[in-house]
């Protein structure tokens, strides 16, 4: 979710209108799905934070401003936007057709940029690469001092060793893998190029390197400076459309400002286009769709109101989508922006008429059955973080194998693994309460997951861990009697050799010739693991299976 | 029964043999010589008449001189120096003898040695270094820290001025004596107390507990069952309880089936089909970096993947579907198929959707444990607990989705103040936030809620509208349950399980 900052004044000017910053918190979260995280008088800054990850548009104040105009109705309909034709031209070379074919530019001249202009560029630059941009590697965009440009511009590629450059902040000319090597941005953002043998840059007719794409500009003409009166735009990816919706958005917004933007002809082998690119897209919507939908029966004439009010233009049933917006891609997308503008909290609302019965899972209604019982018999309930780790499940057990489903990507070592059984969940749980009163009795029910062979799966299943003076295998196995009898079941212990069980003192639990789970006294090594200074005695039991066993029998 | 009747019924066997004694006694020191009872005992009753206004109670404190390990010793056997005296009352002798003869080590005999040189009860024979004689002084000294020794335990308070000297002395030796600041303890009765000690009854012989051979034998032989203090205090007992949070959950559970919703479970391991796939998620959505969730290391993909339905999903997000661009990109079948640890509970919904065990119309919810790649702070766990859900049937439309906002708002936070606002999912379309003024909270943010995608349903072969919705009830949990760090959901602390409140 993009956050961003602005100016509140700009904002109001570019709106043509005063908006108190109170009804405008309230309007950003009634139909932008934005919200006003700060505002700070003083300095004039308002912080928002964007909902729509798909409305690039809507993340800096001129969209903002463009998209309540047609709120408050000071204007409607698709923005006025004009570019004047130009002989500018980028030459695009089939070496960049494999590795990063789109771009798209414009030239925006003819007012100063100020430096808050600039920052709010920047701004929605780093937003829109970083995350509608994919971090780049999608669309990148860059910003020059346009009248130190020789056109025509020239997209190509080149070796890494072959060509020398002083990048921005930085003052030697550096060949083009030094950059991905010592360049913070190289590092950074290196590794959508590293693999190519070719790397792609923009280079001008006198020659000079514009930048390294989609690292880094040049010194010479990349650097965009306060008090500057034109600019180029480009932007290069790998998916055309949103490379034509990068530059759509900014010429846009630099047009609403007052600049004159002339359009940069594409050519590509001969085959020439001009950006910014009109999609100039329409799709029909139909009454029955917006009743279907909304539940709303709208007039044609309210319809249009609304959606002209959404800045679309509307003729007849065919509704004109904005150039600076591609996040239509289906004729709902329209209908829920009339929705919006018809105000949710004016819509009103129905009860659901058909009957329905509620129900848990069966395994669930087990399962609480089950925690009755435990809580009968005297022990405290316990919940605890499904992720753990491979020293609390098997290292401090003594034990190996228990099918620990590990993660690739950890954040934390304490959180590196799903568990895999709950006992030791119980131990690490009586180790952090040595200074409590005893005796202590605790169980947790809960999901395990375990790994065979390549077969993920999960199981409920339920610990209990006793722990005082007395503790033993008999306190223990009288709970499991309970248990069992509850239930209605038999049951049977094999003697079991478990390295974290005392020799002799723990069982495997069978009932009905199944495996169901295992009970003993934990041994005074794992004890010692734990530095726990009680005796342990402890089950556990896979209720998965035990359900299993009981539904057949 | 008067008021000094009533005292005097409930007071303890101790209490009723001290009680009396107080009329002439007052230290604690008499009470045990003349009762016979043991210090503890008297200590209890001094106690309990007390806290009952029977008595007062003063307490000194004064110092005791004891012996510590060495000095018990000592007093059995005698001080080095004292060994090494009597040693050489009957002749004099080498340094070897001697040690022998007196049962010294180097170090004692070193040390006494210089006490005793210096006090002139010994001299060292001349010409041979080892020879040791005891002077006519040594013959008739006597050692004032012996004498001391076997005089303590004592209070310091009561030792002559040449004991003190030699009990300063002593302190300065290893493990001898000790000074123990200890409690004098006297009582004197109140005019309370005077009263209840006059009353006959306090001679009565009394019971504490109820024994079978006491029922047994009740009728003919009545026992004067003691009057309790019931204000009094008891050890406490653990007892078995449920988890809080959890039990909070189960009663969420409870709300959603009395609403006639259907619980729904789903596998913690998922792959990225379920997760985003069938959400129509395209592979490259921001929300899907490997930043965002935990992936499983091995193994790495899934392979029980229902093919023909991914075949559906991915024409779906390539081409489009009934009226849709589609995202027009290339789907990637291992991608798909990657195994991840669901980041969300919508992952549940598709399962359900495709399911032939799927009701039209039907409710379902889920409350689901998920995971989502964080640092772990105050308010933000490694696992946490989403709940949410949909609904199916003809005819749904955004009217149904604000009417069941509506009834989340009553529900949950007891309120029927609220605001909707659109929202954003990638699978839902519209897409609406709740707003719900709870009563102590203020507003929240209760829910988000959509109508699933047609390109999302259309492939899972269901063709009525879907309602989604998900709940956020992690803030109302911890405002109930009064935490303020989300960790303590998942607290392991036994002192706050065992005396959480069961709501």
């Amino acid at each position: 979710m993009p956050t961003i900052s602005f100016s509140y004044r700009d904002f109001q000017q570019l709106l043509g209108k005063k908006l108190p910053i109170e009804e405008f918190k309230d309007l950003a979260i009634l139909y932008a799905k934005a919200e006003v995280e700060e505002y700070n008088k003083e300095k004039d800054e308002a912080k928002m934070s964007l909902d729509d990850t798909n409305l690039p548009y809507m993340w800096c104040a001129e969209g903002l401003a463009r998209f309540f105009r047609g709120v408050l109705g000071i204007e409607k309909g698709l923005p006025k936007f004009k570019t004047e034709e130009s002989k500018y031209e980028i030459i695009v070379e089939p070496a960049v057709k494999k590795l990063r074919p789109s771009i798209a530019s414009f030239i925006a001249e003819g007012k100063q940029i100020d430096k808050y202009l600039l920052e709010q560029l920047i701004q929605l630059q780093e937003k829109f690469c970083e995350s509608y941009g994919r971090r780049r590697q999608k669309v990148s965009i860059g910003l020059y001092s346009h009248r130190k440009i020789k056109f025509p511009v020239h997209y190509k590629a080149a070796l890494p060793e072959s060509v020398k450059f002083e990048p921005l902040e930085m003052s030697e000319k550096l060949k083009l893998n030094e950059i991905l090597e010592k360049h913070p941005k190289g590092r950074q953002y290196g590794w959508i190029i590293k693999e190519f043998e070719r790397y792609p840059l923009l280079m001008d007719s006198n020659g000079e390197v514009l930048s390294l794409i989609p690292i880094i500009n040049s010194n010479l003409t990349g650097r965009l400076a306060a008090g500057d009166k034109e600019l180029m735009f480009e932007a290069t990816g790998t998916d055309e459309e949103a490379v034509n919706l990068a530059a759509n958005i900014f010429a846009q917004n630099l047009y609403e400002r007052g600049f004159k933007i002339s359009s940069v002809t594409i050519n590509r082998d001969g085959k020439k286009t001009t950006t910014p690119h009109k999609f100039a897209e329409k799709t029909k919507i139909s009454e029955s769709d917006i009743e279907k939908l909304t539940g709303l029966k709208l007039s044609p004439a309210k319809t249009k109101e609304l959606l002209e009010r959404a800045r679309y233009d509307v003729s007849g049933n065919t509704v004109t989508i904005p150039d600076y917006r591609r996040d239509i891609l289906h004729p709902f997308d329209i209908i829920e922006d009339a929705a919006i503008m018809y105000g949710f909290n004016n819509i009103e609302s129905e009860q659901l008429t058909s009957y329905t019965t509620g129900a848990t899972t069966q395994m669930n209604e087990f399962a609480d059955a089950i925690r009755g019982i435990a809580t009968g018999l005297g022990f405290q309930e316990i919940l605890s973080p499904i992720l753990s780790n491979k020293a609390v499940l098997e290292e401090k057990m003594e034990t190996t194998n228990t099918g620990i489903v590990e993660i690739e990507n950890i954040m934390s070592e304490t959180f590196s693994a799903a568990r895999s059984w709950l006992t030791p969940i119980m131990l690490e749980v009586l180790s952090k309460n040595m200074h409590n009163d005893f005796p202590q009795r605790i169980f947790e029910q809960g999901t395990a997951t375990t790994r065979k062979g390549n077969r993920i799966s999960d199981s409920e299943k339920i610990a209990l861990a006793t722990s005082h003076t007395n503790a033993d295998f008999t306190e223990i196995k009288q709970c499991l009697n309970v248990l069992m009898k509850s239930l209605g079941l038999n049951y049977a212990l094999a003697q079991l050799n478990h390295p974290s069980f005392i020799t002799g003192r723990c069982g495997t639990i069978k009932a009905k010739g199944k495996e169901i789970g295992i009970i003993g006294e934990v041994s005074p090594k794992v004890l010692t693991n734990w530095q726990l200074e009680m005796p342990v005695s402890a089950m556990e039991i896979d209720l998965t299976e035990l359900k299993r066993i009981i539904s057949t029998s | 029964m008067n008021m000094a009747g009533d005292v005097v019924a409930g007071l303890h066997r101790l209490e009723r043999a001290v009680l009396p004694l107080l009329e002439k006694l007052s230290s604690q020191e008499e009470i045990i010589k003349e009762s016979g009872m043991q210090e503890v005992e008297v200590l209890h009753a001094l106690h309990w008449l007390k806290n009952k206004g029977l008595c007062e109670v003063n307490e000194t404190l004064f110092e005791v001189a004891e012996l510590e390990e060495n000095g018990a010793e000592y007093a059995k056997k005698g001080l080095p120096e004292k060994r090494f005296l009597e040693a050489l009352k009957e002749k004099s002798l080498e340094m070897s003898e001697l040690m022998k003869k007196a049962g010294l080590t180097k170090e004692e005999l070193n040390a006494s040695i210089g006490t005793l040189k210096s006090r002139n009860l010994i001299t060292i024979g001349r010409g041979n270094e080892t020879l040791f004689e005891i002077t006519n002084e040594g013959r008739k000294a006597n050692i004032p820290e012996q004498q001391l020794l076997q005089k303590l335990p004592a209070k310091t308070s009561e030792l002559s001025q040449q004991e003190k000297k030699a009990l300063e002395i002593l302190k300065e030796r290893k493990g001898i004596v000790k000074i123990a600041v200890k409690k004098a303890i006297s009582a004197r009765l109140t005019p309370q107390g005077r009263k209840a000690a006059a009353d006959s009854a306090i001679k009565e012989k009394v019971v504490d507990r109820l024994t079978p051979e006491m029922i047994k034998s009740w009728e003919s032989q009545k026992a004067n069952l003691r009057s309790y203090n019931i204000n009094a205090p008891v050890p406490e007992i653990f007892t078995g309880k449920k988890q809080p949070y959890r039990q909070f959950l189960d009663n969420v559970r409870k709300r959603f089936i009395g609403l006639g919703f259907k619980e729904m479970t789903g596998p913690i391991v998922e792959s990225e089909f379920w997760n985003m796939d069938a959400l129509f998620m395209p592979q490259f959505h921001s929300a899907r970096d490997i930043h965002d969730a935990y992936y499983i290391k091995e193994p790495k993909y899934a392979e029980d993947l229902p093919m023909e339905l991914v075949r559906r999903v991915k024409d779906a997000h390539e081409k489009g579907i009934a009226g849709s661009k589609g995202w027009r990109y290339s789907f990637n079948y291992r991608k798909t198929a990657r195994l991840i640890l669901r980041s969300h509970d919508t992952s549940i919904s598709p399962r359900t959707l495709s399911s032939k065990e799927l009701q039209i119309p039907g409710k379902y919810f889920q409350i689901a444990r998920c995971f989502r790649y964080d640092v772990i702070d105050a308010t933000h766990n490694a696992d946490f607990d989403q709940i949410g859900g949909f609904v199916v049937g003809e005819g749904l439309n955004l009217k149904h989705l604000f009417g069941l906002l509506r009834l989340f708002a009553k529900e949950f936070c007891n309120t029927e103040q609220i605001r909707v606002a659109p929202s954003y999912f990638p699978f839902t379309e519209p897409s609406a936030a709740l707003y719900a003024k709870h009563p102590q909270m203020g507003w929240i943010e209760l829910a988000g809620a959509g109508i699933f995608r047609p390109e999302m349903t259309l492939p899972l072969g269901v063709e009525k509208p879907v309602i989604a919705w998900g709940i956020g009830l992690g803030r109302v949990a911890m405002f109930n349950l009064g935490l303020k760090d989300i960790r303590q959901l998942y607290s392991h602390d036994l002192e706050y399980l065992r005396n959480a409140k069961v709501l």
